[in-house]
């Protein structure tokens, strides 16, 4: 192996390195950004549990009160916050979530099927116009003024939140 | 900033890359493709533009304040609509529920069957053709609906299998009355037809459709909801109704067969600390009238144990029906249940779903109830069914089973292997 081929195989590798750091780097960049949950100004809570978040979410808890129906705005597929929700709330695959939300409504246990929201920005505006609606937003992306529920007590960003 | 960076050396190489390697016809196309792309970009904001400006004309309308309103929304301080907010009021008004609000899926399967019992025939035949029927009518009142069509040799009869109208006053109480499938048990109320719902190609006998072992169906009102219980999760749901026709297998859709109410009870918990399990008891009561003069109390005890995660997935139920003869004081109890894990496999994008099932009825030899028509309606049944399930995509799926049966009382056994595509559209 002449010198030029030994450097050259050395800075590919230095290179493949670097890549790699770089990816995990940015992953766990991504893994640390925290999910709210943020209601509707008027929604009579400010306080869940992971368990109650989840009964909200599977449709098994409809009512915020006898005249505030539960609207559940979820991201389209592919956004990080939809994985957070799949992943720590539903436990369960997408095709999972769309079977189970197929046979929920013709069981004839919930009416409709959560709404999707197609960016954050969307899901802080239904969020405020629509009584009843909870959504999971970016926590950086949550606009001032906007309901953040704590989640077994915690806000995002505080240590042992849950929904990361 | 990483990914910038990332992004960066991956143009840059790319770049590098194109430039070393691309003849000058290439580039060129390329460039017609950029100046195309900006092109589109362009014409795309062009076109942003004018929806918010036409958005923002109608908003500013919608919200004209007549006099009356006007000291209000000041005192509010509304702050006025600007582009941003009149494109994102579209949104809002998609997004608001407009009633009603019907929803229609379909669910169709086609089957293949070969057994080695006497005198049967194998080879397809189509599973029934069902609609599912939602649609909220207001805030809280619903209505469900399902209507089945199933190939029969002269020609597709038609069901009303479910109609149901529902007042929800809150997650605690909730009113219907319609056509059910009997709140009795897991199977019957967790999977309805469309063999797409279910993991297997059957249902377990005890659950069948046009079986007689448990009343499939019930014709009434039903009140249902959570019960305040914390993390027990409990849920509950009551029933009165029309039972048993005086076909068995059918509900007294068209009216009662005697002035004696059915009424059917259950209870279940799903506890949050175990999300996935659920336990479940029901009581169901009746007075059969199998044939006129011949009178029958039913009483019917279930009990089911879930766990309706895929890695494993495990559904077992166990039911008593209880038959007194009122003119003799006769009792009969027959019984049946079965177990049925899966587990979905985490390789192959997790579209393989192999399970097992074994299922068992037992009844009295002399049961009147059972063998009214003169034929047996209920037999004695030990079976196993071993197969997998493939979904295709995320709402169609191939299953193949292979079952082993003995029905009824020193009969050989049966097996079978059957084959079903079942989906959803």
């Amino acid at each position: 192996m002449t010198g030029n081929q030994k450097f050259a195989s050395r800075a590919l590798i230095t290179g493949c390195l670097l890549l790699c750091l770089l990816q995990s780097a940015i992953a766990q960049n991504a893994g640390d950004v925290d999910v709210a949950v943020v209601v509707h100004p008027d929604t009579p809570v400010s306080n869940l549990t992971l368990a109650e978040v989840r009964k909200v979410f599977l449709g098994d808890r409809q009512y915020w009160s006898t005249n505030i129906p539960v609207v559940l705005l979820i991201r389209a597929p592919v956004a990080r916050e939809r994985n957070v929700v799949l992943k720590v709330i539903y436990q369960m695959s997408e095709s999972q979530f769309k079977q189970y939300w197929i046979a929920k409504i013709f069981r004839a246990e919930s009416a409709t099927a959560p709404k999707v929201v197609y960016s954050n920005d969307m899901a802080n505006e239904l969020v405020t116009a629509i009584p009843g609606a909870i959504a999971f937003i970016d926590a950086r992306d949550v606009r001032p003024g906007s309901k953040v529920v704590r989640v077994d007590g915690r806000l995002p960003k505080e240590p042992g939140y849950q929904l990361r | 900033m990483y990914s910038r960076l990332l992004l960066i050396f991956a143009l840059a190489s790319g770049t590098a890359l194109a430039q070393a390697t691309s003849s000058p016809a290439e580039q060129e196309s390329v460039q017609s493709l950029i100046d195309r792309i900006q092109q589109l970009e362009k014409r795309i904001s062009e076109l942003e533009d004018r929806q918010r400006k036409q958005d923002a004309v109608q908003t500013a309308n919608l919200q004209t304040p007549t006099p009356g309103q006007e000291s209000q929304d000041n005192a509010t301080s509304a702050p006025a609509p600007h582009s941003e907010h009149a494109a994102s009021s579209t949104a809002i008004r998609e997004a608001e529920m407009h009633y009603p609000s019907l929803q229609i899926r379909g669910f169709a399967d086609v089957d293949f069957s070969a057994t080695n019992q006497k005198g049967s025939v194998s080879g397809f035949n189509l599973g029934q053709f069902v609609l599912h029927l939602a649609s909220p009518l207001s805030k809280k009142v619903g209505y469900f609906g399902e209507l089945s069509f199933t190939a029969r040799p002269a020609g597709y009869d038609v069901q009303v299998e479910r109609t149901i109208i529902r007042y929800d006053y809150n997650d605690y109480f909730k009113i219907s009355f319609g056509k059910y499938h009997t709140p009795l048990g897991y199977w019957n109320t967790a999977f309805h037809h469309g063999a797409w719902l279910q993991t297997t190609i059957s249902r377990p006998q005890m659950v069948q459709f046009g079986g007689t072992f448990i009343p499939v169906h019930f014709v009434g009102l039903q009140a249902e909801g959570n019960l305040p219980s914390g993390g027990l999760g409990l849920g509950y749901s009551v029933g009165l109704g029309n039972g048993r026709s005086s076909i068995l297998s059918r509900a007294g859709d068209s009216g009662d067969i005697n002035d004696n109410r059915a009424w059917v009870a259950s209870v279940f918990a799903r506890p949050t600390r175990f999300y996935g399990l659920q336990l479940g008891g029901s009581v169901y009561g009746d007075k059969l009238t199998p044939q006129p003069g011949n009178n029958f109390n039913e009483l019917i005890t279930a009990a089911d144990v879930v766990w309706t995660k895929e890695r494993p997935e495990f559904l077992s139920e166990f039911a008593n029906v209880h038959h007194r003869d009122l003119r003799t004081s006769q009792i009969f109890n027959s019984q049946a249940f079965y177990i049925q894990l899966a587990y979905r496999l985490p390789w192959l994008e997790n579209k393989w779903k192999p399970y097992y099932r074994f299922e068992y009825i037992h009844r009295p030899l002399n049961e009147p109830v059972w063998d009214v028509s003169g034929v047996s309606s209920v037999e004695d049944l030990v079976g196993s069914t071993v197969g997998v399930r493939y979904d295709i995509t995320n709402y169609a799926a191939f299953k193949g089973e292979y079952r082993n049966q003995r029905t009824g009382v020193d009969e050989p056994r049966v097996n079978g292997a059957f084959f079903q595509t079942a989906f959803t559209f």
